[in-house]
């Protein structure tokens, strides 16, 4: 990844009037941390990075922005706001588009093809986290970790997160400039953590999503790191009817999950956040990417790859399938 | 009151009778309720300003300020305004249901500071139920007084509360009353425009004056302003806040306008101890 | 109060006895670790860091009734809170926690289901001896060894825990052990000194907190708190895990013609947290809401009860996604005009 090639082309984007900010990634305060970064100036642009560790989806900021009542008397600001997507993360910016959550003309795409990214937590057994900031790079088709001021060459299959082991789309679907060139796509493997759950009788399939959402916090994490979960009176908050109780229980807390769930059924473009912030550990990308998986199996169906198609909920064909239906 | 008990546990109570004081969507019903429970009745005391936790079983509580002044005995009055899952549910109740009522909570008007001095109240909408109390009390202890002076303003005259209570008051020797609508009605006699302008049409002196004031954020911003124009020191002004509340004991922690709760060290604050606090008027 | 010793040998019978009195101790459930019950002849670990969930979920839990209450009956029915238990393995910031936490739920109106299970429960407490990368108890009035809000202190001396009462309760417990514990002697509590020492030189991070809770007020409008809440999701992952973060909500469940008020965590760090029925919001985006958590912490509770509601356990640093880091945000505060 050349980074003065981004750099430059961030540079070039903030420096446009009608640029709010530019989303991208730096270094985070320790560890192998990264932090979602807006850049408003150029002179910002210094702090961008690009490493196998901005795993984030940063699509989730588009929405999750609060929008202010304008005060009277003063204009919207209509600029609009640029950021950079892996090809995961531009699945999430196309299915916005598709939704009409996003504008396109309020949105530049800065598509980065992305060689895979690192679960730093399958690293940090090895290699504990630092005060210091470690980097990361790619090397070759392997990573190479500067730890406590050592180059550490990390293979691939050790570190590699599983969305990226299952990636059908390592390159960004859409975007207004690209910096970098395409990478080679590789073969997904087998998602094992959805054939386990397949393998479950249904019984056994019970049991153990009442051990994960047992232990569900309820700390919605999952919902507001979502680019797709961008309801601005979502179902869950509401009071007044309560269809989901506040209380922290096993009944609950599937409700919640599986309200989630289907509401991202056809629409998931499994970036795998969900998973990533969970504090609890709860394997959230099985539930979504096994939905995903019936759409795309039984439905011949991919969410997010084109801007211009329509929702799959809208994309009925008197040949779908329909031999669930009672 | 300390509550000696368990503080979230309330107190049924009996409605006696109920009326609007608004209609439309967001109407106003007053419920004048009694307790249950003699030894309640006998032990509960408030002080003006004070609030309660009123609420129904099964959907929920809400703070609203005890619009009766305890010079009113042998009951309690509570004007709620329709807006939310817990209002909605008490609209719903009529003389002879129960609802339940935890308290009194917070501080209260400095009744007994104010001795000897002009009380001055600026209200608009729902903004005068908090007021009424300080109001009432000033009516039944004049001699203690030197006057009592009333603006209050709503967008039409089918928004005002308490209409027949400042008839009434009108007439009370040493009380002064103003009212005002947004925009003109066909027959309605009295001043047409925002609460804070009829203070500056009414330009009553600072001279050993209390300035009261509470309604919509943007009003009380207005009326603030305009006190200070009329040379109001910060000390002579005084006003009772409302935020989003659960336990209304200063626990549950979602009132605080910067380092103050407004359930515990409120929700009656003069301004010279707001001005510096920037959340106050958010 | 007493110093006594555990030789390691006795430490199966010492929890196997201990979890005859309804015992928590530090457990991975689920890939997760929290204070989980011990049964009768359960092996109790003691490993070292800390756990995600903190042990203010067992004296506060995250949902809880306050009363039932049915149709056409009078009166409100109270939930039992009576059972006495024992904390095992609670990390000296986690029970400075509980102590600062105390004294919000003391102020004026007392709080009968917190204070319940204060008092119902004896609080062992463990030294840390290797600190976690985001730990700094230090710089916030805590240490590796600090004795606050527990009951027992328990030292690793290697071939044997020293085990220090500080309170009636904590004694009193230590006394029905009398049979297991030797007194310790003058050498067991240098050693402990010099362990809580080594400890916290190995503390990695720090910010100096002195004039920070002076420094808040006059920041209010600083743009640091749009750099730093730029990123926050606005989860409660900061809030429901920090053990100090006691905000709850309070709601009504009803099935048929029965139902029960309960409260439950809630988290400053939502929207719906401070807005009003109307539509309006004090707190309209995440800069306030992060602005009011900090401001909390370091100026609000210092104002009201004398104390950082912060104990530097690190947790809301370790587990933000999105690398939302206090000690970074202290810093800043710090060095802002």
């Amino acid at each position: 990844m050349d980074l003065n090639k981004l750099r430059e082309t961030a540079a070039g984007i903030v420096s446009r009037e009608d640029v709010k900010y530019l989303i991208g990634w730096r270094r985070g305060t320790f560890g192998y941390r990264v932090s979602p970064y807006f850049i408003e100036d150029a002179a910002g642009v210094e702090e961008l990075i690009f490493s196998p560790l901005c795993i984030s989806n940063l699509a989730t900021y588009l929405t999750l922005v609060e929008r202010l009542p304008v005060p009277r008397g003063q204009q919207p600001d209509e600029r609009k706001v640029a950021l950079l997507v892996k090809g995961c993360d531009s699945r999430a910016v196309n299915q916005l588009l598709v939704e009409k959550g996003i504008n396109r003309d309020r949105v530049i795409v800065v598509g980065l093809p992305c060689p895979g990214m690192v679960d730093w937590k399958l690293l940090a057994e090895k290699y504990p986290e630092t005060e210091a900031p470690v980097e990361m790079r790619w090397q070759g088709d392997d990573f190479l970790l500067v730890h406590n001021g050592q180059e550490i060459v990390v293979p691939r299959a050790e570190a590699l997160a599983e969305k990226c082991r299952l990636c059908r789309h390592p390159n960004p679907v859409i975007s207004d400039a690209t910096v970098g060139e395409p990478v080679q796509p590789w073969e997904p493997a087998e998602d094992s953590g959805v054939g386990e759950i397949e393998a479950k009788s249904a019984p056994e399939r019970w049991a153990y999503w009442e051990e994960q959402f047992s232990k569900c916090l309820r700390c919605y994490s999952c919902r507001n790191v979502c680019p797709l979960c961008y309801c601005e009176d979502c179902i869950l908050d509401r009071l007044n009817p309560t269809w989901v109780n506040r209380a922290f229980n096993f009944s609950e807390n599937t409700a919640f999950h599986l309200a989630r769930a289907f509401h991202l059924a056809g629409r998931c473009i499994e970036c795998g956040e969900c998973e990533r912030v969970c504090p609890a550990g709860i394997p959230l990308g099985r539930l979504n990417r096994k939905l995903a998986k019936t759409v795309r199996e039984e439905y011949g169906f991919e969410p997010g790859l084109d801007a211009e198609g329509e929702p799959f909920q809208a994309s009925y064909r008197p040949e779908d399938p329909e031999e669930f239906i009672l | 009151m300390k509550n000696q008990g368990n503080p979230y546990i309330p107190h049924t109570a009996t409605i006696v009778d109920t009326w609007y004081e608004t209609g439309g969507e967001r109407c106003i019903k007053t419920f004048k309720v009694v307790f249950d429970d003699p030894a309640v009745r006998e032990s509960w005391s408030h002080r003006p300003g004070q609030c309660a936790m009123i609420g129904v079983l099964g959907v929920g509580e809400s703070m609203i300020s005890i619009s009766s002044s305890p010079t009113e005995e042998g009951y309690l009055r509570f004007s709620v305004m329709k807006a939310g899952k817990v209002t909605t549910a008490l609209h719903q109740l009529e003389a002879g249901d129960k609802m339940t009522v935890r308290g009194p909570y917070g501080n209260s008007f400095p009744v007994e500071e104010w001795k000897g001095k002009k009380i001055l109240t600026i209200g608009g909408g729902i903004g005068q139920a908090p007021l009424r109390p300080i109001v009432e009390y000033v009516k039944a202890n004049m001699k203690d007084y030197a006057g009592l002076t009333m603006i209050y303003g709503a967008r039409t005259s089918g928004d005002l509360c308490f209409k027949n209570e400042f008839a009434e008051a009108a007439k009370c020797e040493g009380v002064c009353c103003h009212l005002s609508i947004d925009v003109a009605e066909e027959g309605w006699p009295h001043y047409v425009g925002f609460v804070p302008s009829l203070l500056m049409e009414v330009s009553p002196s600072p001279e050993n004056t209390i300035a009261i004031t509470c309604g919509p954020p943007i009003m009380i911003r207005f009326v603030l302003e305009n006190l200070k124009k009329l040379n109001f020191a910060d000390e002579q002004i005084y006003t009772t806040l409302e935020n989003r509340m659960k336990c209304g004991i200063g626990k549950c922690g979602r009132c605080n306008a910067g380092h103050l709760y407004v359930c515990k060290d409120g929700p009656v604050f003069s301004y010279a101890q707001l001005k510096n606090v920037p959340e106050a008027f958010a | 109060m007493s110093a006594m010793l555990l030789p390691k040998d006795k430490w199966p019978e010492f929890t196997g006895r201990l979890a005859g009195k309804n015992l928590f101790a530090p457990a991975l459930q689920g890939g997760i670790k929290k204070f989980a019950p011990v049964a009768a002849g359960d092996t109790v670990t003691l490993d070292e860091g800390n756990t995600t969930v903190p042990p203010k979920a067992l004296l506060f839990p995250q949902t809880e009734t306050l009363f039932r209450f049915a149709e056409g009956e009078e009166g409100m029915e109270l939930p039992a809170i009576d059972e006495a238990a024992v904390l095992l393995g609670v990390r000296p910031c986690d029970a400075r926690a509980m102590a600062i936490v105390d004294k919000l739920f003391r102020w004026d109106y007392e709080d009968p289901y917190y204070l319940k299970r204060r008092e119902l429960a004896t609080i062992i407490g463990l030294a840390c001896s290797e600190p976690c990368l985001n730990c700094f108890c230090t710089s916030v009035g805590g240490g590796p060894a600090s004795t606050e809000g527990l009951d027992i202190l328990m030292v690793d001396l290697g071939e044997s825990y020293l085990l220090e009462g500080l309170t009636d309760k904590g004694q009193a417990l230590l006394d029905e052990f009398k049979d297991l514990l030797q007194e310790a002697g003058a050498d067991a509590l240098q050693r402990k000194e010099q362990l809580a020492q080594e400890a916290a030189a190995k503390i990695k991070r720090s910010v100096d907190t002195a004039g920070i809770p002076e420094a808040l007020p006059g920041l209010w409008e600083d743009p640091l708190w749009q750099r730093v809440s730029a990123a926050c999701l606005g989860c409660g992952i900061c809030t429901y895990l920090c053990p100090t973060c006691h905000c709850f909500d309070i709601q009504d469940e009803v099935e048929g013609a029965a139902g029960r008020r309960c409260r439950m965590w809630d988290s400053c760090m939502y929207a719906e947290y401070t807005k009003h029925t109307s539509g309006h919001n004090p707190r309209p985006t995440r800069r306030e809401r992060t602005r009011n958590r900090i401001n909390h912490k370091y100026s609000y509770y210092v104002d009201k009860f004398g104390v950082i509601a912060c104990v530097g356990c690190g947790r809301c640093s370790n587990l933000c996604p999105v690398n939302i880091d206090l000690i970074d945000i202290l810093r800043q505060v710090k060095a802002a005009p």
